[in-house]
Parts: structure tokens; C-alpha cells; sequence
């Protein structure tokens, strides 16, 4: 049996390696409030294995083909024109209402920019999607 | 930019499978290349051509419009 990791599989491992350390730091961070040195060691270490998360896709895109390539780009086109819409209207409301930190903190953010990937990556998987019926 | 990848394919009994396996690419690729959505890189059409036994010319030509 061929044990070899896809790309794709290794894309996939370090992002719950990186979510799980991410998880513990926070939820250690919120719940036990440690000393503000093991509080920034804590709060860097996600660091490390978020580099290996970037580092498995920047390997995973370079295995890919042309369209493939491109599906991705657009796909990232699209989540940092979004992300960048979102802080910028933010950044304004900022100035008119007060935002509540505890809903609109900067560790609140993060999930949006990995909604804002998937969204482009839907949109430009449809564009470049196979047309079954004109093609076989 | 025009081509006659579908042409090509059927003189061969090829399908789009069978092409993207023969170039090294994922059928997707070759499905947005052969409907026009996407343009392929300067060694992705000679390896088209290697494949067909032909020249990137008779595979691709350009329109008025580009």
C-alpha cells in the first residue's frame, strides 16, 4: 500500500496541527491567565506551527497545474480584497460607533479571512469548472 | 484564442482524460484550456502539439480579437 501524504493531505494536517495548538494557546490564554512571559510565549508559539501550515500549501501549489494554479490565485484575490474590505469598513464604523472588543477583537477576525478563502475558492472553481456536457 | 484541442482529441479517440494524462495536467485543466477559459502557458501547447503530432499553430490561432 502506497503510504506516501498528498499534497493535499499534508495541506490538511498541518492546518489542524496549527488549529489544535491555536485552541489550546487560546483557550489556556482565556481560562487560566498566565504570567504576561508565558502568556507571549503562549501567545507565539501558534506562530511556529502556522509557518508549517503556509509552508505545506506554498509546497501544495507548487505540485499543481496551470488551472490549478490559477483557481488558487483568484482564490486569493478574492479573500484579500474581501478581508481588506472588511477591516476598511471597520476601520471606519471605528471612528462613528464603538466597536466592542469582545465581539469585534482582532482574534474574532480570523475566522472571517478563512470564510473570505473558501468563498473565492467556490466562486473560482465554478469559473474554471469541467462542462460535462458539452465535453466528454 | 481559438483552438482545435477537441478537434485533435477526436482524430485520436482521445478523451479529455486521456490528454491531461498524456501532458501531465488534471482534466480540469484540459476541459478550460479546449473550452477557451483558459490560455496555457508556451510549454503547456508545445507539449499539446508533441502529443497530437502537430504544430502549436494548427492547435491554437488567434482571433481578431486578441
Amino acid at each position: 500500500m502506497d503510504t506516501k501524504m498528498t499534497p493535499f493531505n499534508k495541506v490538511v494536517m498541518f492546518a489542524a496541527l496549527w488549529f489544535v495548538t491555536y485552541t489550546i494557546c487560546f483557550l489556556t490564554l482565556k481560562k487560566l491567565s498566565p504570567d504576561t512571559v508565558t502568556g507571549i510565549i503562549l501567545s507565539l508559539l501558534p506562530v511556529i506551527t502556522f509557518a508549517l501550515f503556509i509552508y505545506s500549501i506554498i509546497k501544495g501549489v507548487a505540485s499543481m497545474d496551470e488551472v490549478q494554479i490559477r483557481v488558487q490565485m483568484e482564490a486569493v484575490v478574492i479573500a484579500f480584497s474581501l478581508a481588506l474590505l472588511m477591516i476598511m469598513t471597520l476601520g471606519l464604523l471605528d471612528l462613528v460607533v464603538t466597536l466592542n472588543k469582545e465581539d469585534w477583537g482582532y482574534r474574532h477576525l480570523v475566522p472571517y479571512f478563512f470564510i473570505f478563502y473558501f468563498v473565492g475558492l467556490i466562486i473560482s472553481k465554478r469559473k474554471y469548472a469541467i462542462d460535462n456536457e458539452k465535453h466528454d | 484564442m481559438k483552438n482545435t484541442i477537441k478537434v485533435e482529441r477526436a482524430k485520436k479517440n482521445w478523451t479529455q482524460e486521456d490528454l491531461a494524462v498524456k501532458i501531465g495536467v488534471s482534466r480540469q485543466s484540459v476541459n478550460s484550456i479546449e473550452t477557451g477559459k483558459f490560455v496555457p502557458s508556451t510549454l503547456l501547447a508545445l507539449k499539446m502539439a508533441m502529443v497530437f503530432e502537430s504544430s502549436v499553430e494548427t492547435i491554437f490561432q488567434l482571433e481578431d480579437t486578441d
